[in-house]
């Protein structure tokens, strides 16, 4: 028995012929867009963007593989700190931080900076979920809310890298349109594709039963693992541009809060859903901005 | 790092881990009923604390009365939240369970926040309870062994109210497989309120205690010591009283040892230890540490 639904296939064999246009088109829109746009509507924009791409790698554990995590907080963190860390102008690495010196003095571009805020926070969810991954239902979700506060209670402790609860300022406003777009059209292309090989029908059978799935001959401990590694790696990436986007992190800033932000825009817009992230993530920036000022 | 600073440290540490073992008998009741992990329980604890510092420093009650005051106060917010928040969404799967406990604390803590700010306020503390006694070179505060006796006794009542009045039977029976619970006449939604009746009730006394022993409350207070009870509560096996309040002595004491020995630079670490024991025990035991009151699917 096979474990993919075959129209599906049928239905993304026909889009593809369409896709490359409506990407022509999509882009051209984002041209205007940044061009047309003033400086608060094109923060909330920028923040929309952001919010599409923590859904949507949250949607791969919490959705497809029905491993809830919460968390993912804590990987934001991971990946901030190390994109924060990487970029701050040296002089505030001197002046406040007591770091080696070749991190002191390291000024890595963009695009590397958050390549590897993505692959620490992977460390990261690696290191404390792979002990988690014998727990099953609650007691997972429990471990899982281990990795914030623990990440939380560490970049508050640990003063010589992260200043501690002061958390770090200045980091450089690299963070634009195209960046956050094009990684958020890169993330869905991933999870599409994914989605229709081998992994994706493996992780869905996972998320559906996973006792079925096992002895239908899926190696469930292996493709969570990887489920798990890709989410927190496009985690850790959503970090660090939130990072390069609000310029001044702390540890709470990552807190629960964030969190269950990001699993209400997952839930509302519907759980193992493409379209239903980017929904939600729409739906509920929009609603923390307009009840922002109450 | 002699004896006696070991045992002084235990000492000092008993009061923290009878707050985290009445949380966590709490805890493990409500679980046990409901299967859903009650965020809310450390805000209930905040309502307790809050109601006791409002009665003390407001309207000038003695603690006594303002400690039954708190337990009213918690009890009604456990009931209000059972019947508006969890009851509405039972059987509507684990995630929407969730988020909605989760949901139900942010909102209970932020509109505490709206209330009354969120800085620290003080917690008086009577005359009565401020003395200390000296037993050869170790040092005891009368709060300290008050609230230890006070925990122990209500714990033992509890356990052996759950093992043989009719009530605590319903209860384990619920726990244990609500269905069939149901089936031999058991109402079960009294039961679940009778639940929250109980673990409010020790969420509040756990309150007024950390009041009296920190000397401050504040609307975020609920957040840590609720969540080291909630992993009290699985460590001692859910459902299982004694083992949640053992468990709860266990981490309070723990946490307390673990920075007595640790350099004070890294006294912050605090809430790490919990974590680590928890995935210490529960990579080799799954379970908890003592036999659980639930069906294990």
């Amino acid at each position: 028995m096979k474990l993919t639904e075959n129209h599906s296939d049928n239905f993304f064999k026909n889009r593809k012929k369409y896709t490359l246009v409506i990407l022509f088109i999509f882009f051209i829109l984002l041209f205007i867009l940044s061009n047309s746009l003033s400086g608060y509507y094109y923060r909330i924009l920028l923040l929309f963007g952001i919010n599409v791409i923590l859904t949507l790698s949250l949607n791969i554990t919490n959705g497809y593989a029905n491993i809830f995590s919460l968390g993912h907080g804590g990987l934001m963190l991971a990946g901030g700190y190390t994109t924060a860390l990487l970029t701050l102008p040296v002089e505030f690495k001197a002046n406040t931080l007591s770091l080696p010196l070749w991190l002191e003095q390291a000024q890595v571009p963009f695009i590397f900076s958050i390549i590897l805020a993505g692959i620490v926070a992977m460390i990261v969810g690696l290191t404390i979920l792979l002990p988690a991954f014998r727990l099953k239902g609650h007691y997972f979700i429990l471990a899982s809310l281990g990795i914030n506060i623990i990440m939380i209670n560490i970049a508050e402790n640990v003063r010589p890298i992260t200043n501690g609860a002061t958390g770090l300022r200045g980091a450089p406003p690299y963070t634009n349109i195209w960046w956050i777009f094009g990684i958020a059209i890169f993330l869905i292309y991933l999870i599409w594709t994914l989605l229709t090989a081998r992994f994706g029908r493996a992780i869905k059978a996972i998320g559906k039963d996973q006792g079925l799935a096992e002895a239908m001959g899926v190696n469930s401990a292996k493709y969570k693992a990887y489920a798990f590694m890709i989410s927190s790696f496009f985690t850790g990436v959503g970090g660090a541009l939130w990072t390069h986007l609000i310029l001044t992190i702390s540890p709470s800033s990552f807190d629960l809060l964030v969190v269950f932000q990001i699993i209400m825009m997952l839930v509302i817009g519907g759980v193992s859903s493409i379209s239903g992230s980017i929904l939600g993530a729409a739906i509920i920036t929009a609603i923390l901005e307009i009840l922002q000022p109450l | 790092m002699d004896l006696t600073y070991i045992f002084q440290q235990v000492l000092n540490a008993l009061s923290l881990g009878s707050m985290l073992a009445l949380l966590a008998v709490g805890y493990t009741m409500i679980y046990g009923v409901l299967g859903l992990i009650n965020f809310a329980h450390g805000e209930v604890f905040m309502i307790g604390a809050f109601t006791a510092m409002y009665a003390i420093t407001g309207l000038g009650f003695p603690l006594p009365i303002a400690l039954i005051l708190a337990i009213i106060a918690s009890v009604l917010a456990g009931v209000l939240l059972e019947r508006f928040c969890y009851r509405p969404v039972q059987g509507s799967g684990d995630i929407t369970l969730f988020i909605t406990s989760l949901a139900a604390s942010i909102g209970i803590r932020s509109l505490f926040v709206m209330l009354f700010g969120s800085r620290s306020m003080q917690f008086p503390m009577p005359k009565y309870l401020q003395g200390i006694r000296f037993w050869g070179d170790i040092l005891i505060t009368d709060l300290n062994l008050i609230i230890f006796v006070f925990t122990v006794i209500i714990t033992l009542i509890l356990s052996f109210f759950i093992k043989n009045t009719k009530l605590g039977i319903a209860m384990r029976g619920v726990s244990y497989n609500k269905q069939t619970a149901e089936a031999m006449g058991i109402n079960s939604t009294s039961i679940i309120v009778a639940t929250f009746v109980i673990g409010s009730a020790l969420a509040a006394v756990a309150g007024v205690a950390w009041g009296l022993q920190y000397g401050n409350v504040r609307p975020a207070m609920g957040y840590h010591p609720g969540i080291s009870g909630f992993i009290a509560a699985v460590l001692g096996g859910i459902g299982n009283i004694s083992g949640a309040a053992i468990s709860g002595f266990l981490l309070g004491v723990g946490q307390v040892l673990f920075v007595a020995f640790l350099p004070s630079v890294y006294s912050g670490f605090r809430p790490l230890f919990v974590w680590i024991v928890l995935f210490i025990i529960l990579f080799y035991k799954p379970t908890g540490l003592f036999r659980s009151n639930i069906k294990w699917e």
